[in-house]
């Protein structure tokens, strides 16, 4: 069982990397705002008809 | 039933609601704009994507003040490209195609770069071209498809709160890790004890939960370290006092018995407890968040402009440029900016924001003027005698903001119980350190007491009212009723007094026909001559009914009367007086108007060719569901009374349509009279305090609880710890219903999880207790409060 004293300090360090990207994306504003995100992926990106008439 | 009124109206093609006798496909100017401005704009999309249908409203302003340089120094910065960039705090910003629809600005309106939407603050984040746009006309486009926007105010505060709602979400996040990485090597410990591990491989992974742990979990639960603290700084008993004596008590222990190799560890328990700790109280603070404060809200309720006269040239400045002694020109609807007196010209004023009065006050020369109120029919000037915080407005808004800075915090249920848990566990670790003591050992004593405060660290418990509470509030909100947060739900939960203002609560909160006596064509004449005016006596009979005629020699004498020639015949509107002082009436007609006037409604004479014909009651119509919706609360055990600024006889009035007794009907009431009612009422009990306007704000700052009703001012929402968003008052009982009901959910779980506690306490005195009960009960204690939150009936769709 010698491996898990190499294994388990570097499962511990990896999860530490982690949680230091989680308090990156934190710090960098990407979870400032839960509520819009999620209902914009909803949204089909035709453009409106108001342009339609431009296109081909 | 109002289904039945429903089926016989058509219902708005933009909103849903019963369209009025005398419009087509629309109910009102507001959502006619608006679908339009979407139809335009080819958005049919917002259709589909809303959840529910809801009127429109937008203000038709050009926003030609965006484009100012003062106004662009202070609120537009440059980022790179030459774009600009500017915050705009948007109205009715409710839902995924509310978002949709704004943001399809930058498609719709050429220059527009982008358009992002915060939801959660209603804040607009605007970036375009400005040698291509200009800000005013992306204003436009947001103001027609009905989102009206202002400047936004709350930056500094954003920034605050984003600083808190961030460090709150990294101490999630590494609380989480720690606990997903704690209950790995708990798995391999545990699977140790039977499936025999070597001692040496046992302490590495107890080194290793103390690593994860101690920094991971001390780290993470310094919000409720905090907490308690304070409150015992402050000799207050508060539930985060056992959390944080369990997870020390845990930390600590563990710690000692890693270091000295023998002894139980309760890492992963803990880290549970932690992380679930926080994720409900960052999903109780998103729920509590507000886009906007009292202090911001002045400014939004008066003008951020003047048009001043210097002598016979008309500039427009800005309002903080305004000194007592300028002379201002107001133009038809606009907003009076200042407090002050008329010193040419007449005009009605709609005053409903100061005083709540249904009926436009009439304003002639030497008259005073208060600022906020609305000019509705001809231009006026006026001399200012009070500017800024020093109006009656301004008081108000200050008087505001002091009573709810007062609001008592109440007792909250929870505390009360954690106070008791906190002596009862540290008095039973006591008497089990000491008996083990005399008994067995010293040492088995302290284990056995360690236990003890850790087992019973409160997590169920606290997790009983945040589970409740959002339960409540999530299905609430999905009702059209949001409500600002436990607190909000305690203080509604006890019948009490209940105090409701009439305009815009109760009624319709617009001057609508509501009887008609005598010839009804005579109603197409009269909708003719007054097809022209602006005022709302004009409004309410264009709506009432249509007219293919026009009229012709209009001669408008303003709050009296209005006369004009239909197709040859000579057409007299107005107040009973001027009307007798130019047309013939018969006693029945004088009958009718004596019946209407003693009926609160506000008679307006139809002569036609010289005889009076008709008479039209106006007043404002009593919204359909009010009655049922009264009748439930008394129900409850409410007493309802009606509390209202309109003249006494027409709150009496009212208070006979919806069977409220003539003594509990207290009319003229203005904004300091509705306090002093509160004030005296809340003596006997809890006072709850139903209103939309700004005169009700500051009542509902001083009551036990105020609700805002849909189409209520900002302030008035701001102030309020409930505010529902569909125009149905119906909503009111069902509120507090609810309320009852999540109180009724809090105690079930506290009960539930007392027992829980209860039983992991008896097993570690009696000293039986394993890491692994532990582990495996804590989450099971909490399963059930959550189920039993779920299983809730408050704010069900059915109740």
């Amino acid at each position: 069982m010698i491996a898990l004293y190499i294994v388990l300090p570097l499962a511990i360090l990896i999860a530490g990397t982690a949680v230091a990207a989680f308090i990156w994306t934190v710090r960098s504003g990407q979870l400032d705002d839960v509520d819009s995100p999620p209902l914009r992926v909803l949204f089909d990106d035709s453009p409106p008809r108001a342009t339609d008439d431009a296109a081909p | 039933m109002t289904a039945v009124a429903a089926t016989q109206l058509a219902a708005c093609a933009h909103c849903g609601l019963p369209v009025p006798a005398g419009r087509d496909t629309y109910c009102c100017s507001g959502c006619e704009i608006v679908a339009g401005a979407i139809a335009a704009n080819g958005l049919e999309q917002f259709y589909a994507l809303r959840e529910r249908p809801e009127p429109a409203s937008t203000t038709g302003r050009a926003y030609t003040e965006l484009d100012d340089a003062a106004f662009q120094r202070v609120h537009v910065d440059l980022v790179e490209g030459g774009m600009a960039h500017a915050a705009l705090y948007l109205e009715d910003l409710r839902c995924a195609a509310c978002l949709w629809l704004v943001e399809s600005a930058s498609r719709c309106v050429p220059g527009t770069i982008e358009v992002r939407v915060d939801l959660g603050r209603s804040r607009a984040d605007v970036t375009w071209d400005p040698r291509l746009t200009q800000l005013s006309r992306i204003a436009r486009f947001l103001d027609g498809v009905g989102h009206a926007p202002h400047p936004y105010r709350g930056l500094d505060r954003d920034r605050q709160r984003r600083r808190e709602d961030r460090a709150l979400l990294i101490k999630i996040g590494v609380a989480g890790a720690a606990m997903g990485n704690l209950m790995l090597l708990a798995i391999a410990l545990y699977a140790g004890v039977f499936g025999g591990m070597t001692r040496a491989d046992a302490t590495f992974f107890r080194w290793a939960s103390m690593f994860v742990a101690v920094p991971g979990l001390g780290y993470a639960a310094t919000p409720m370290f905090r907490t308690a603290i304070g409150a015992l700084r402050a000799h207050r008993l508060h539930l985060d006092l056992p959390l944080s004596i369990g997870i020390v008590a845990g930390l600590g222990w563990g710690a000692l018995n890693v270091l000295r190799g023998a002894g139980e560890i309760y890492f992963d328990s803990l880290a549970m407890l932690v992380f679930l700790l926080l994720v409900a109280r960052w999903v109780v603070l998103r729920h509590q968040r507000r886009a906007s404060t009292a202090a911001e809200l002045l400014l939004a309720l008066t003008p951020s402009r003047a048009r001043r006269m210097d002598g016979k040239v008309v500039v427009e400045v800005s309002i903080e440029a305004i000194v007592p002694g300028d002379r201002l020109q107001v133009l038809v609807g606009e907003v009076i900016p200042v407090d002050g007196m008329v010193v040419a010209g007449s005009s009605a004023l709609d005053v409903g924001l100061l005083t709540g009065e249904s009926r436009p006050s009439e304003v002639t020369v030497g008259d005073a003027v208060a600022a906020g109120t609305v000019n509705l029919a001809a231009p006026v000037e006026v001399v200012a005698t009070a500017v800024g915080e020093t109006t009656r407005v301004g008081k108000l808004v200050a008087n505001i903001e002091a009573l709810s800075a007062r609001k008592a915090p109440i007792e909250r249920l929870v505390d009360q119980v954690a106070g008791t848990f906190v002596k009862v566990v540290t008095l039973a670790a006591l008497v089990t350190f000491l008996a083990w003591s005399a008994i067995v050992s010293v040492a088995t004593g302290a284990e056995n007491a360690m236990a003890l405060l850790i087992v019973t660290c409160p997590c169920a418990l606290a997790l009983a009212t945040p589970l409740a509470v959002t339960v409540a509030l999530g299905r609430a909100a999905r009702r059209g009723v949001l409500i600002k947060g436990a607190d909000a739900l305690e203080r509604l939960a006890t019948p009490g007094t209940m105090f409701v203002d009439k305009t815009g609560t109760l009624t319709a909160g617009k001057l609508g026909v509501v009887s008609w006596r005598g010839d009804l064509d005579a109603a197409a004449l009269a909708v003719a001559v007054e097809s022209g005016s602006a005022h709302p006596i004009a409004r309410a009979l264009r709506t009432y009914a249509t007219s293919p005629h026009t009229a012709t020699q209009i001669e408008e004498e303003l709050g009296r009367g209005i006369a004009g020639t239909v197709a040859g015949i000579r057409v007299v509107v107005g107040a009973p007086p001027w009307v007798r002082a130019r047309a013939s009436a018969h006693p029945i007609i004088e009958g009718w108007i004596a019946e209407l006037a003693e009926r609160g409604e506000t008679p307006i004479v139809i002569a036609v060719d010289g005889r009076a014909v008709a008479v039209a009651g106006l007043a404002d119509p009593v919204r359909p569901d009010a009655r049922q919706a009264l009748d439930r609360l008394v129900g409850f055990g409410w007493r309802v009374e009606l509390l209202s600024g309109d003249d006494a006889r027409v709150a009496r009035c009212v208070g006979a349509t919806l069977g409220i007794g003539a003594e509990r009907c207290h009319g003229g009431a203005d904004p300091e009279a509705k306090v002093a009612h509160v004030a005296a009422a809340k003596r006997l009990g809890p006072v709850v305090m139903v209103g939309d306007g700004v005169n009700d704000a500051a009542a509902m700052a001083a009551a036990t609880a105020g609700i805002a009703v849909s189409g209520a001012a900002e302030i008035a929402i701001e102030t309020a710890d409930v505010y529902l968003r569909s125009p149905s008052i119906g909503d009111i009982a069902a509120t507090v219903c609810g309320a009852t009901a999540t109180l009724e959910t809090i105690r079930r779980n506290l009960r539930l999880s007392l027992i829980y506690n209860l039983t992991a306490g008896a097993l570690a005195i009696s000293g039986v207790i394993h890491p692994l009960i532990a582990a495996l009960v804590m989450p099971l204690s909490s399963l059930t409060v959550l189920a039993s939150s779920l299983r809730s009936r408050a704010f069900r769709e059915d109740s």
